[in-house]
């Protein structure tokens, strides 16, 4: 299968990494931007998309500005938003909220729904996630909450960009495979998603775009995804899509 | 990019050749609660010897609910690979006659280089008198015990372990996930007793956690599993070639630490 080495002109871009101080749950934090850098220089990380921990762990609207400003310390990072229902008007609505993520760059938002406790459904997200799903900004959630909420608003969003984080090392693939042949917008990170054999078989299933590279780092490590992915059973253009080319592309994708 | 002579070796070749690995914590067949693609044997030594795997120690998934079956297959298996695969004898504590046959019928398993005890699967304490026969068995013949070990279980617990490791010190102990979720007490646990060594499934994907065990407990007691067939090889690896150690470190966890705990065990 492998043809040659592909270790260094394969770009690595990191959908899933958090920056600042978390309350608990990490060996070692990663408290800013250059600390993030040095350690996807050590990993060969080239590019990540960034979250900030009080984006998940306290306020969006403190947590969003926070991600920008880790963003802006190097082009190889990219922001991300948190999303909130629109009902309760804490982040700009309608076209305002558009117009935000175009001023500041933002072509990901993530959903914490269980932390911050709303249901993402069509009644509580109403025409919010339609307008995204139009203008296929990709989402990234959590399926620590379990994957029926995650079927129900792949089923009231079925045209969402949606990207799964936080694979448990329990096999899910029992949860996921069957909304993965259901929609076929759904994506998968694949920290965590460690099963042996599993990652070439998603690919000869599902093809290679629809896997994306992530690591969960600081909570988890990032050379463990890093080197599974290098050295997968699959060709090296469906490894070139999953380490980078998939989140590189849905982010140039999404129209602000 | 990180400069190890042996994370380049695996990430451009998928094997280091001066620096195999020796995998303490591996199963066999399916199981329950997750789908597994390759639980096959054929496919699992596919798997190792692709990923540079010069031995694995293995329980049975059937032996886990039923050591009886399962410890039969488990022989049978790993001796069609003898000298590259190895088996642990599951002891289930809550059948003492069939726990006692099992443990006859190790003589004549010649690949078997140890008890596998799961006292959170068997809901029975690591530390009650239903194990006793089985760490007597251990430690007359100064086999190896890995055993399952959660954080705060009401089974397996670093403190669990700690009671059993100080009553018998001739039996060497692998900490199966380090103590998940109590990572600290762990590492005690292993720093205060010479027979107590940390097995990393699972724990190696915490961020830093390898850096902090080589701190503080040192690499010489650090060994590598991860629960093959659920667990990717190179995931595990990539974990410990990408942490923030030295490569004496990296060496002694992949290989030689595995490699000295079996030697004077292997009976094939």
């Amino acid at each position: 299968m492998r043809t040659r080495d592909p270790v260094d002109d394969i770009a690595y871009w990191d959908c899933n990494v958090m920056v600042g101080l978390p309350p608990s749950g990490v060996r070692v934090a990663c408290p800013d931007a250059d600390a993030l850098l040095r350690e996807m220089d050590s990993a060969g990380v080239q590019e990540a998309l960034v979250y900030h921990v009080v984006m998940q762990y306290g306020a969006p609207i403190q947590g969003n500005p926070l991600a920008c400003e880790v963003a802006s310390a190097s082009p190889r990072l990219h922001g991300t938003w948190a999303l909130l229902p629109p009902s309760t008007a804490e982040l700009p609505t309608g076209d305002a909220f558009f117009s935000a993520l175009k001023e500041h760059d933002i072509r990901a938002l993530w959903a914490f729904p269980g932390q911050h406790r709303y249901s993402p459904s069509r009644v509580t997200m109403g025409s919010l996630l339609d307008e995204v799903s139009e203008r296929r900004i990709p989402v990234l959630m959590p399926c620590s909450d379990g994957w029926p909420p995650i079927g129900e608003l792949l089923a009231d969003y079925p045209k969402l960009v949606l990207v799964t984080i936080g694979h448990g090392p329990w096999g899910e693939d029992r949860y996921f495979r069957p909304l993965m042949d259901a929609y076929e917008h759904l994506h998968l990170g694949i920290s965590r998603y460690e099963l042996s054999g599993g990652l070439a078989e998603l690919v000869q299933r599902y093809g290679p775009d629809r896997l994306l590279y992530g690591s969960g780092y600081p909570r988890w490590s990032m050379g463990g995804p890093r080197l599974m992915l290098a050295r997968a059973e699959i060709d090296d253009a469906a490894r070139r899509r999953i380490a980078g080319g998939n989140l590189k592309r849905l982010l140039e994708e999404a129209e602000l | 990019m990180n400069s190890s002579k042996i994370a380049q070796a695996f990430l451009r070749t998928g094997r280091c050749e001066d620096c195999p690995v020796v995998d303490m914590h591996a199963h066999y067949g399916p199981f329950r609660g997750i789908y597994m693609p390759r639980h096959t044997a054929e496919q699992m030594m596919a798997t190792a010897e692709r990923c540079g795997v010069e031995a694995m120690v293995s329980s049975g998934h059937l032996a886990l609910v039923d050591m009886v079956l399962g410890n039969a297959e488990m022989a049978e298996v790993t001796e069609r690979y003898a000298g590259h695969w190895y088996g642990y004898s599951v002891f289930n504590p809550n059948y003492p006659g069939e726990g006692a046959r099992e443990l006859s019928l190790l003589e004549d398993r010649p690949t078997f280089v140890g008890l596998k005890f799961h006292p959170s699967m068997h809901e029975y304490p690591l530390t009650g008198e239903a194990y006793a026969p089985a760490l007597d068995f251990a430690a007359e013949r100064e086999l190896l015990v890995l055993t399952h070990t959660w954080g705060h279980s009401s089974y397996d617990s670093p403190s669990h372990l700690a009671e059993v490791a100080r009553r018998y010190p001739e039996v060497t102990f692998l900490a199966g996930h380090a103590g998940y979720g109590e990572f600290d007490a762990c590492f005690r646990v292993a720093a205060e007793h010479d027979n107590v060594y940390l097995e990393l499934t699972a724990a190696y994907a915490v961020g830093g956690l390898v850096e902090e065990m080589v701190e503080t407990v040192g690499a010489h007691k650090i060994v590598l599993g991860y629960d093959l067939p659920w667990f990717d090889p190179y995931y595990a690896v990539g974990c410990v070639v990408m942490a923030h150690v030295d490569d004496a470190a990296r060496r002694a966890i992949l290989y030689e630490n595995g490699r000295r705990l079996l030697a004077p065990r292997r009976r094939i």
